[in-house]
């Protein structure tokens, strides 16, 4: 079971780090305007 | 709330010199530094070397997608903008420029050419806050479920495992784990709690959210003491789980109350959020080029296309069209309108593109004056309410001393064990539902009633109303037609109905007496053009008649002659023997014709009546005509207790009667001449288009007249106290049955939370029911 004295301390990294991400993408405006992003590569410009 | 109900006012400076060159008019005030506020705001210093601006504006034009790249493209390609986003779904964009290197007017005009004019967005400041609040509400959300999710993974082992089973430095491990992701709900989901209860300390008082921080406070320090000093003071257990889970419960709770609660207020805000952001105005060529709405003045011509809401009170000059009124007048059925016809500012053109002269705008409009009339009444809080802040201090303390008791009555049992059942108690308890109860009901109602033409000028109002059982109208107007109509005419020898009509028309068209109105209606009725006299020298004796000289127009030879049009003592004549109203027209040789009027009771006023005594509801008739003809009119309207002759202290006498018999009277009356009378009843409406909104005083207006609005008032008052009972009584058993199980140590923290969090939520649900017209009603 000493594995588990790694992968706990790995999983609270790995959340901190989603937590982080999704911070980062909400700040950035990503969700502002969702079908946009997704229609740009239907158009030739 | 009353924030978003308004724009902010904007000051830009119409430009003088219109008529040559729209456009370049138009942008070039943009370029002024003073103007720049109104649309944007500066990003970082304003006074560095490099001063840059957000804007917002309205982009017109756009229809899809590839048109929102389009314009993005046109303008990043201006030098000095440095970023443009435009949102396809909104219509609107946001460009970040640099003020020393480009000026404003260079990318509209840049835009414009690409084909999609932008208009200034005033309201980009506030649109701005109120999305970040929402976008940290949610986040704060996230934040906590996610880890809540976490926690609980951690803490299950714990719970599962048998006694021994896991070793002492995988349980630490585990709480280590716990304790670190529980920070993040701490620091910042907790933080609106912990900010609220603070200010309240600050300003001396108890809050909502004291008992709640202090049990997520307790909670956190508990479980932490626990994860560094198993064997200390506050014992071996953590309750880390508990503490995300409640804090999960409660934020998803506040964020549905307040999306709720949103929409309960946002049906008032959307009556109220309806005029447009610009329109098409006429320039001096006959093209037409749109502009902002604050850009217009009295007197512009505008084309108001299908659609598109009125930007002004004004007069419909070219084209057909039926308009939504249902606001402004209460009538519900579209208005057809002609050439010539009056439209309203925030009533919506339904059928055809119309060219509309503007008479009136901003704060001159009548839907100005409903949208200050909605405010004000919005902005006072109801006696129910107020009672319920009242109570709402010593049950925070009695909560605070019921927490303290929990923890004393344990302590000796199980130090952390303790500080849990305290825990329990400041979260389960919901003063919040005791407070929202009363308010969010009414509010909803008042949506309701708004969207129904009744405008509620008080809150408080609706209580008074819901006990409500004798209504007096107090003037036979509020029952009949606006206008009398003509039941027959006599006339001299040798002189014709119809030129006795004109030559009344003529004079009365001056005056505002129901009388006067009545012919002048009638003549319009028969005949398109204006009546064919010059009136020179009108002068008009208040109650009595109009006396002016006349003569034929366009005979400025013939001698004029001395006409007086009133009541039979006015012009010296014999007044006839009937009942209703008459009026006499009179020259130098005496009489010349005599008007029977008749008036026509209003289409719903017998329904309407009806209606009210199917709920229980006396009605009575005071009014200052005749005895006679208040009788008659009482009868054909199946109203039982009628009384003529009553001058307003005949009235006010009356009602005081009525009262000391401990009868509930509502009075319903034109607003205008019988203030008194309507302020000491106990519930009052103010009747007729004729109202100006801001001279009313009453609790309730119906400006389009519709009598059956009346009942449907009263039904709708009913309902609103019946919920707020409710309210009451669902917050007052909650916390009765949940603050025991509290005490008792029966309830973990995360129930608790969930309790508090679905409390709150079944007021403001139940409130919500309001703002849907009762089952059986349109």
């Amino acid at each position: 079971m000493d594995i588990l004295f790694l992968l706990i301390p790995f999983s609270v990294v790995l959340a901190l780090v989603i937590l982080g991400g999704l911070w980062w993408a909400v700040e950035r405006g990503q969700f502002e305007d969702v079908d946009r992003e997704g229609e740009r590569i239907l158009q030739n410009d | 709330m009353q924030g978003l109900l308004t724009r902010p006012p904007l000051e830009l400076p119409v430009p003088d010199a219109r008529g040559h060159g729209e456009a370049a008019s138009d942008a070039s005030v943009l370029d002024d530094p003073a103007e720049w506020p109104a649309f944007g705001r500066p990003l970082g210093d304003a006074d560095g070397a490099d001063r840059r601006w957000e804007s917002g504006v309205v982009v017109e034009g756009m229809h899809c997608v590839a048109c929102a790249s389009t314009v993005e493209a046109v303008l990043s390609q201006v030098p000095g903008v440095l970023e443009a986003r435009v949102n396809a779904a909104t219509g609107r964009a946001q460009v970040v420029w640099s003020a020393d290197r480009v000026s404003p007017s260079r990318w509209f005009a840049a835009a414009r050419a690409a084909g999609y004019p932008l208009l200034p967005a005033g309201d980009l400041a506030a649109r701005g806050r109120r999305a970040k609040t929402n976008r940290q509400a949610l986040w704060r959300w996230l934040v906590a479920g996610f880890c809540m999710m976490q926690v609980m993974m951690y803490a299950y082992p714990a719970y599962i495992a048998a006694p021994g089973e896991m070793t002492a430095d995988a349980v630490q491990l585990m709480r280590w784990a716990s304790w670190v992701l529980s920070l993040p709900v701490l620091l910042f989901s907790c933080q609106p709690f912990f900010a609220n209860a603070w200010r309240d300390l600050k300003l001396r008082s108890i809050g909502m959210d004291l008992p709640v921080a202090l049990g997520m406070l307790i909670t956190f320090v508990v479980s932490s003491a626990a994860t560094f000093d198993p064997t200390g003071l506050l014992g071996g257990e953590v309750y880390f789980d508990s503490f995300t889970m409640f804090v999960f419960f409660l934020l998803t709770g506040r964020w549905l109350e307040a999306r709720l609660r949103d929409r309960t207020a946002g049906a008032l805000e959307a009556l109220m959020n309806r005029m447009p952001d610009s329109v098409e105005r006429r320039g001096a060529d006959g093209t037409f080029v749109r502009v902002a709405v604050r850009r217009l003045a009295v007197g512009d011509v505008v084309r108001v296309l299908p659609g598109e809401a009125f930007p002004g009170d004004g007069t419909l000059v070219d084209g057909q069209t039926s308009a939504d009124e249902a606001l402004l007048s209460g009538e519900s059925r579209p208005v057809p309108k002609a050439a010539g016809a009056a439209v309203l500012a925030g009533s919506y053109n339904l059928a055809a593109a119309v060219q509309v002269r503007i008479d009136a705008l901003g704060s001159a409009t009548r839907f100005a004056q409903i949208v200050a009339l909605m405010e004000s009444a919005s902005l006072g809080k109801p006696r129910l309410a107020l009672l319920a802040d009242r109570i709402a201090r010593p049950f925070l303390v009695a909560v605070l001393l019921a927490a303290v008791g929990a923890l004393v009555f344990w302590w000796p049992v199980d130090h952390g064990k303790a500080l849990m059942a305290a825990v329990a108690v400041l979260i389960v308890t919901c003063p919040c539902a005791l407070s929202l109860a009363t308010p969010a009901a009414m509010l909803a109602s008042a949506g309701a009633l708004a969207r129904r033409g009744v405008l509620t000028g008080r809150l408080q109002a609706l209580e008074a109303l819901a006990a409500i059982d004798t209504v007096v109208f107090d003037k036979t107007g509020t029952l009949t037609d606006d206008t009398p109509r003509i039941e027959r005419a006599y006339c001299r020898q040798g002189t014709k109905p119809g030129d006795a009509l004109e030559l009344a028309a003529a004079l009365g068209a001056g005056s505002l007496h129901p009388a006067a109105r009545a012919l002048v209606a009638a003549w319009q009725a028969q005949s398109r053009v204006p009546p064919g006299w010059d009136v020179l020298q009108l002068t008009e004796h208040g109650g009595q008649g109009v006396e002016g000289r006349v003569r034929r127009a366009g005979c400025a030879q013939v001698r004029t002659r001395t006409v007086q049009f009133g009541s039979a003592a006015f012009c010296r004549v014999e007044p006839l023997s009937v009942d209703s109203a008459q009026v006499h027209l009179a020259d130098e040789a005496g009489w010349i014709a005599s008007f029977v009027l008749v008036e026509q009771l209003r289409a719903d006023a017998a329904s309407a009546i009806t209606a009210l005594r199917a709920s229980g509801i006396a009605v009575q008739l005071l009014s200052g005509d005749r005895e006679r003809a208040a009788r008659s009119l009482a009868d054909r309207a199946c109203i039982a207790v009628a009384q003529g002759d009553c001058q307003p202290e005949d009235k006010l006498r009356v009602l005081r009667a009525l009262q000391a018999q401990g009868h509930r009277v509502a009075m319903v009356g034109d607003g205008l001449n019988d203030g008194p009378v309507l302020a000491s009843a106990d519930a009052s409406f103010a009747f007729g288009s004729a109202v100006p909104l801001s001279r009313a005083r009453a609790d309730f207006i119906v400006p389009g007249g519709a009598l059956s609005a009346i009942p449907q008032a009263i039904v709708q008052a009913r309902r609103t106290l019946a919920v707020v009972r409710q309210n009451l009584w669902w917050a007052a058993g909650y916390n009765a049955l949940c603050v025991p199980l509290a005490l008792a140590g029966l309830l973990p923290a995360w129930l608790a939370g969930i309790g508090m969090a679905l409390s709150s939520l079944v007021v403001v649900g139940n409130a919500a029911r309001l703002a849907r017209a009762p089952s059986g009603q349109a």
